[in-house]
């Protein structure tokens, strides 16, 4: 591929190529905008650099982000000139990308847990379902998870298909649909005999999940994740996010159908685990860049944390308090707490408790199937 | 379509009607001249939306004239301006078309003596003198030249909603059952206001030409403010101007944009003030701060550090 604008023979080719460039750097550029570039710039008389540039701006951008990334792009690509490009400094985006990637990783449900082998099996049930469903997710040994892994599934996929039907039920008395009961009332002369009416449109909870990766919950979060994408079938208007010491908006990579894919990919950005949790600090982030976007009209929010927070705790009560006054509730996850003997006493979780709604357990599938009773009627 | 439009390019304030030499440059000053400044990146985008009749999707921070460029431009093109204000729960019916339910069953009980058969009457009623134009369907019914279209913080409506813009802003047409479809004659300038209070989808952001407007720089805003109001000293003008723009820098619950900034020195000359002093900040600071924390957050802050450079 060409990838300055120097290698190529006319502005036309120029353009084509800068479009692939940009495309080649997750830039949302298909072929309709290639040829409304070339339209644009037939049209507007080009005087200078800058005219050009903004001339392709708006068409190829569609967030501010993309405005950011564009601007680097248009640099590499239309004013590196041969000379500056040695062999030596022949560095791309694409590559300064890739350098940030190459994080640690989190091995997410994949932990050690050589002394969890007895503890599972020692729980006793009708069934082998039965007594998976009720087993800490934390002592599920290697052979079992694959079997959990699939009643999981079945199960939230129920779960959905339940929220979503009740949804419906719920909602059979509306007001007269004006518009068809006159089109029905013509074939009896202009009497509304059959009246009809028009079912109030469900309202669309909105639902923010923030889910912690750290190092203490990876047992966990590869199940949660799960829950999540099982959860997103149903809420459409779903944002999650992923924490450590930071913050990271994983909505994007959850729209896609490929649980495994993103699961890596989350694994990929998640750096420096081994540093703590900074819960505080992450909130803070989250109500700094998107806070005032998201916290409208009330969502719900689920926070997964084992509360095992290094940061501090005063941090976290208070921007968890900025976020429960904007919340219609705040429902905090806690693994721990399946736990027999567990008190919430750790700093963080201790500061987090009072402006938390619903603490609940999610140690276990039956735990987190509970938590349809609290979706359903919000 | 767009043929249709190519003699039409309703530059009527350009003296001399020489369409044809239209740039960025003409844009800018033809804005200017209706109180807008502007730079010459969203005149390139205006440009675009011009000549390309691509819809426009402007995105920032409320308060830093995002609607009023539609405003200015509908002027500015001697054009009706159509305006279809978004909010959760917009429907079909408010906001392409509705019948005129009570004119229906007022003209079915007028033919009930008459010999009409049941299809007749049918036509009859569903007939344009029934039908209530809404925004949208007024938007491509222009018979005489383009208007512009202000789809206002599009980021409120529903995804449905956003689904049914689709289709409407890449063929410009609207399908009513039982007329049929009705096609745009003259494609309006499309302008879409968005505050990023929720994300868009991508095929809407697709459709259009985006430009992200963000808080003016100092003298660029202290420009604006002078536009808006002439009579302004330079002292206190500059006092206002910085002190927002510090406001700005503060995490504030609601950060004050430039139509703030215009009612906040209003209000200090219309109370005869002619510098930012402690009882003028006390007295009006409600006018460009909207919580009581945010106000209390500021007040903490003290003179000195709001009126720094």
């Amino acid at each position: 591929m060409k990838i300055q604008a120097f290698s190529t023979g006319s502005i036309s080719e120029s353009i084509v190529a800068f479009a692939q460039f940009a495309r080649s750097h997750k830039m949302n550029v298909g072929i309709q905008e290639t040829q409304d570039a070339l339209t644009a710039l037939r049209e507007l008389p080009v005087t200078n650099r800058n005219a050009f540039k903004y001339a392709l701006k708006p068409l190829f951008c569609t967030s501010p982000e993309d405005c950011k990334l564009f601007e680097k792009l248009f640099i590499l690509y239309w004013d590196t000139s041969p000379v500056d490009l040695g062999p030596k400094n022949k560095t791309t985006v694409q590559s300064a990308i890739e350098n940030n990637q190459a994080g640690s990783l989190v091995m997410m449900g994949g932990g050690e847990n050589n002394e969890g082998v007895e503890d599972g099996k020692n729980v006793t049930g009708a069934s082998e379902a039965e007594r998976l469903r009720s087993t800490d997710f934390s002592k599920v040994t290697e052979i079992d998870s694959k079997l959990l892994e699939q009643i999981a599934d079945k199960l939230f996929k129920e779960m959905a298909l339940r929220l979503r039907r009740r949804m419906k039920d719920s909602t059979r008395n509306g007001q007269i649909n004006l518009r068809r009961t006159i089109r029905k009332s013509i074939g009896y002369g202009g009497e509304a005999i059959d009246l009809v009416f028009r079912a109030q449109k469900p309202k669309k909870q909105r639902l923010i999940i923030l889910l912690d990766v750290s190092g203490s919950m990876d047992k966990y979060s590869f199940f949660l994740l799960r829950f999540l994408f099982a959860l997103r079938e149903n809420f459409r208007q779903l944002e999650a996010f992923i924490f450590s010491t930071r913050l990271i908006r994983i909505s994007g990579a959850i729209s896609g159908n490929r649980l495994e894919d993103t699961a890596v990919l989350l694994t990929q950005q998640v750096d420096n685990w081994s540093s703590g949790t900074k819960i505080g600090n992450c909130l803070e982030e989250f109500n700094d860049r998107y806070g005032k976007r998201m916290l409208n009209g009330s969502p719900i929010i689920i926070i997964l944390s084992d509360g095992l927070d290094t940061g501090e705790p005063e941090l976290l009560g208070k921007e968890l308090k900025k976020i429960q006054n904007r919340s219609r509730k705040i429902v905090w996850l806690n693994p721990l707490k399946g736990m027999k003997d567990y008190q919430p006493i750790q700093r963080g979780m201790k500061a987090a408790l009072p402006n938390v709604d619903d603490f609940r357990s999610a140690h276990n599938l039956n735990s987190l199937l509970e938590l349809e009773n609290i979706l359903m009627y919000v | 379509m767009a043929d249709s439009n190519k003699n039409a390019f309703p530059f009527a304030f350009f003296a001399g009607g020489r369409t044809n030499e239209i740039d960025t440059n003409t844009i800018i000053r033809a804005l200017e001249e209706h109180n807008y400044l502007a730079d010459e990146e969203l005149a390139t985008a205006l440009f675009l939306l011009l000549k390309l009749h691509k819809p426009i999707l402007l995105e920032g921070p409320p308060g830093i004239g995002k609607t009023e460029l539609a405003l200015v431009l509908a002027e500015l093109l001697h054009t009706d301006l159509i305006r279809l204000q978004c909010y959760e729960g917009l429907d079909i019916n408010t906001s392409v078309y509705e019948w005129n339910y009570q004119k229906q069953l007022l003209g079915i009980k007028l033919q009930e003596g008459s010999d009409l058969s049941v299809e007749e009457k049918e036509k009859h009623i569903f007939g344009n003198d029934y039908l209530l134009k809404r925004p949208l369907l007024r938007s491509i019914s222009a018979t005489d030249k383009s208007p512009v279209l202000l789809i206002d913080e599009i980021d409120r409506s529903d995804e449905e909603f956003e689904a049914f813009l689709l289709e409407l802003l890449s063929s410009f047409q609207i399908s009513i059952p039982e007329i049929g479809t009705i096609k745009a004659i003259h494609k309006p300038f499309v302008i879409l206001t968005s505050n990023r209070t929720r994300e868009l989808s991508d095929a809407l952001k697709r459709r259009c030409l985006y430009q992200w407007i963000d808080y003016p720089e100092l003298e660029k805003e202290m420009a604006i403010v002078k536009k808006k109001l002439p009579g302004i000293e330079q002292h206190l003008l500059h006092q206002v101007v910085t002190c927002v723009q510090n406001f700005r820098q503060l995490k504030l619950a609601k950060t004050p944009g430039v139509s703030e900034t215009i009612d906040w020195a209003e209000s200090l000359m219309v109370l005869g003030y002619r510098d930012v002093n402690a009882k003028a900040l006390n007295q009006t600071l409600g006018s460009v701060l909207k919580t009581v924390e945010d106000i209390n957050h500021a007040r903490q802050q003290g003179m000195e550090a709001l009126l720094k450079d």
